[in-house]
């Protein structure tokens, strides 16, 4: 059974067409990046699996699942990561892991959070700072561990490496390549292309809302078309 | 549900307990209620105590008069004063736009005088802030300084996206939103309970107390409604907090001082200058009873002597001069009476209009209702003005029957001849016992319950309508 289904979505915000009939699968244990421009529609995509908007036509289904029928079930599926790390600046690490993931229903004891900011690689004496004396990078952290720690079958994550270093990429990279292996199905979203093709088994290319491009990796990767990617970033930019 | 809507709700309070401004604002509440508490329970209680002294001194000095005639006694007159109930120490109310003491003589309805000037001077005026005013007016603004971001925060931070994406839905957010301020308030509602506690020690009625902490409850629940509702719908901080203000600006104070000005243009009262020269008028007419010769008075000589069968007021075996002052001080009473009860019922008529405006404001009407429960509203002063007419009319009447009954009529019309004539018209002291004891009470419970029912069901009715338009924005909650 396909994890995630997008079946010829169109979605519509403010009176503005952003996503046009954008058909995606996911299976369990694939990891699929979502690449495109500011405003192609990517996290909306996401938004959308997690049943924040509703399509103006087609579908989404998690776990086979409508979305529409069953929002609970879908977000309860789902660890979504936002872009931006969006956490508690009042709250030290553990206060806002034990905070979301009380809410999903996940009890964790203080083990279970050193080990997930183990695999993060977030600094001991930092874990009990409040997140407002955090940089950009440590807070990603936090988050990305938040979204390992909900154990849930399917990870949305919204440009997840994000303000983290070279060195801090790579080990996100792997710890996404060892959740998926793990059995748990990844849609990323990003700007990063060097990244998307190093750990996504499949790259959609987003263009205004309109998915132009599908490249699997490794087989595809050399057919990459590099030219449309560029094309993509470049024309929105322009636009 | 219930373990997502408390893990909320305990978030809020650690951030409000993080913020400085929260804390700040929650410690200068603190300390404007405590220092407005103690000011209001001491001028209370102070005014309490002096006016049951007052009370008792006038007592012991009408008591004390030695023997006169008694028609010196109706015009040496007496004092009540309305001592203030328990639950004034919570919301004095009109006690101090009000008399609170009165001179009670023969022929006269007096108006109620101001017996507190010296503590008003003492405080240069800021007696007026008490601590129902304080929960009525500064409450809801530090409600609205900690929960006008209550949502739109989540919203503005980006962080309410991940909270729904726990599975927690926009009802369940909204709902625990709504305990966390709702239990902020609660919390506030501390001090006012402990003073209830109080009152109730000093012989307040459990059953009124109880009501004021449940109508400050359902009032504190409104705004906790009506904020969460505005935080809810805004996109930004400051749109919340400015429409917040503005709400507070109109329901706090513009809506109380339309209220005013529509009930006194819709009822107009006439001043009470035009209203004694009316009466004077008609006393005119009626007669005080002094002259018992008067032509208004011959008919009731004509049927004395009739039924007693006698042709002389000599050989009356009452004294016709007192049976006069009856007679006249009855008649008296009658249109004094009517015209204080037009007077009152003009007034009550505008409170009615004022309070009819608790529709438009939540203030108006837990205004209206503290001052009903606590036994300080306008129903009350009326009640005071009646009870001292009582006391008025029971112990003139009572000095006219002694008149009447126990002097003779030769000795009362020649009593001016010698000194010895005058002491024979001096009553024994002891008929000045006819003065009942005067000790002012409020309403009973029931009837005070009743009077707070309007304001409650407005309140009520605001509960209902917000909750109903917030569970409506919590279910249509997006990002």
């Amino acid at each position: 059974m396909p994890m995630l289904i997008a079946k010829e979505l169109s979605v519509e915000r403010s009176s503005q067409q952003v996503l046009k009939d954008v058909s995606l699968q996911l299976e369990q244990g694939e990891i699929h990046a979502l690449l495109g421009g500011n405003g192609a529609g990517k996290s909306t995509t996401l938004l959308t699996f997690l049943g924040f908007l509703t399509p103006v036509s087609g579908s989404v289904h998690v776990q086979g699942r409508d979305v529409s029928e069953d929002v609970g079930a879908a977000r309860r599926a789902i660890a979504y990561l936002p872009e931006g790390a969006t956490l508690y600046a009042h709250l030290n690490a553990y206060e806002n892991l034990r905070y979301f993931l009380s809410l999903a229903g996940t009890d964790t004891d203080r083990q279970v959070l050193d080990v997930a900011l183990d695999r993060v690689a977030l600094q001991a004496e930092a874990r009990e700072m409040r997140m407002q004396t955090y940089s950009k990078g440590m807070r990603q952290k936090v988050a990305i561990a938040m979204a390992i720690l909900r154990e849930a079958p399917i990870l949305l994550l919204d440009e997840p490496t994000s303000g983290l270093d070279p060195a801090a990429i790579d080990d996100f990279n792997r710890l996404v390549r060892d959740l998926a292996e793990g059995g748990r199905t990844i849609l990323l979203v990003t700007h990063d292309v060097y990244g998307a093709c190093h750990v996504a088994d499949r790259i959609h290319l987003l263009h205004r809302g309109e998915l132009v491009g599908t490249f699997d990796r490794p087989s595809d990767m050399d057919r990459i078309d590099t030219e449309a990617v560029h094309a993509a970033f470049a024309t929105h930019a322009a636009a | 549900m219930m373990g997502q809507l408390t893990t909320i709700a305990r978030a809020e309070w650690r951030l409000w307990l993080r913020s400085r401004l929260a804390f700040g604002a929650l410690l200068i509440f603190a300390l404007l209620l405590t220092s407005t508490s103690v000011v209001t329970a001491l001028r209370m209680s102070e005014a309490h105590h002096g006016r049951t002294e007052q009370q008792a001194g006038a007592e012991a000095t009408f008591l004390s008069q030695p023997d006169r005639h008694p028609h010196r006694m109706v015009h040496y007159g007496h004092y009540v004063f309305r001592a203030p109930p328990p639950l004034s120490m919570l919301d004095p109310g009109v006690d101090s736009v009000t008399g609170q003491s009165m001179f009670l003589e023969g022929h006269r309805q007096n108006t109620a005088m101001f017996a507190d000037v010296r503590a008003s001077a003492e405080l240069g005026g800021f007696e007026d802030l008490t601590t129902a005013l304080v929960y009525q007016l500064f409450l809801p603004l530090l409600l609205i300084a900690i929960g006008h971001g209550l949502i739109v925060r989540e919203r503005e931070e980006n962080t309410l996206v991940p909270l729904l994406a726990q599975g927690v839905t926009g009802m369940q957010l909204y709902a625990a939103k709504w305990v966390a301020l709702a239990g902020a308030s609660l919390a506030l509602l501390l001090p006012l309970a402990v003073m209830c506690a109080v009152a109730i020690g000093r012989g307040a009625a459990p059953l009124a107390s109880a009501g004021v902490v449940g109508i400050y409850t359902a009032y504190l629940l409104v705004w906790c409604s009506l904020i969460l509702l505005v935080s809810s719908t805004v996109r930004s901080r400051s749109l919340a907090l400015g429409i917040l203000t503005l709400l507070w600006l109109g329901t706090a104070l513009i809506v109380p001082r339309i209220a005013v000005e529509s009930a006194s243009s819709a009822i107009p009262v006439p001043g009470k200058l035009q209203t004694d020269l009316n009466m004077q008028a008609e006393l005119r007419e009626v007669g005080d009873g002094h002259d018992a010769s008067a032509p208004g008075f011959q008919q009731l000589q004509a049927n004395l002597l009739a039924q007693y069968d006698v042709t002389r007021l000599e050989d009356l075996p009452v004294n016709f001069r007192g049976v006069v002052s009856q007679a006249a001080e009855a008649d008296l009473t009658e249109v004094m009476n009517r015209h204080a009860e037009e007077r009152m019922a003009l007034e009550a008529g505008q409170a009615r209009v004022a309070a009819s405006f608790g529709w438009l404001s939540p203030v108006v009407a837990v205004a209206a209702g503290s001052r009903a429960l606590s036994g300080t509203d306008l129903a009350t002063h009326h009640r005071f003005l009646r009870e001292a007419e009582v006391v008025r009319f029971d112990f003139v009447q009572g000095l006219n029957r002694v008149h009447a009954e126990q002097l003779p009529y030769s000795d009362d019309i020649n009593r001016n001849i010698d000194a010895e004539a005058a002491k024979r018209t001096r009553m024994s002291a002891e008929n000045w016992k006819v003065l009942d004891a005067f000790s002012f009470r409020p309403a009973a419970t029931s009837e005070r319950l009743s009077r707070a029912n309007t304001p409650a069901a407005m309140l009520f009715a605001w509960l209902a309508m917000l909750t109903a338009i917030g569970a409506l924005a919590a279910r249509r909650m997006q990002p």
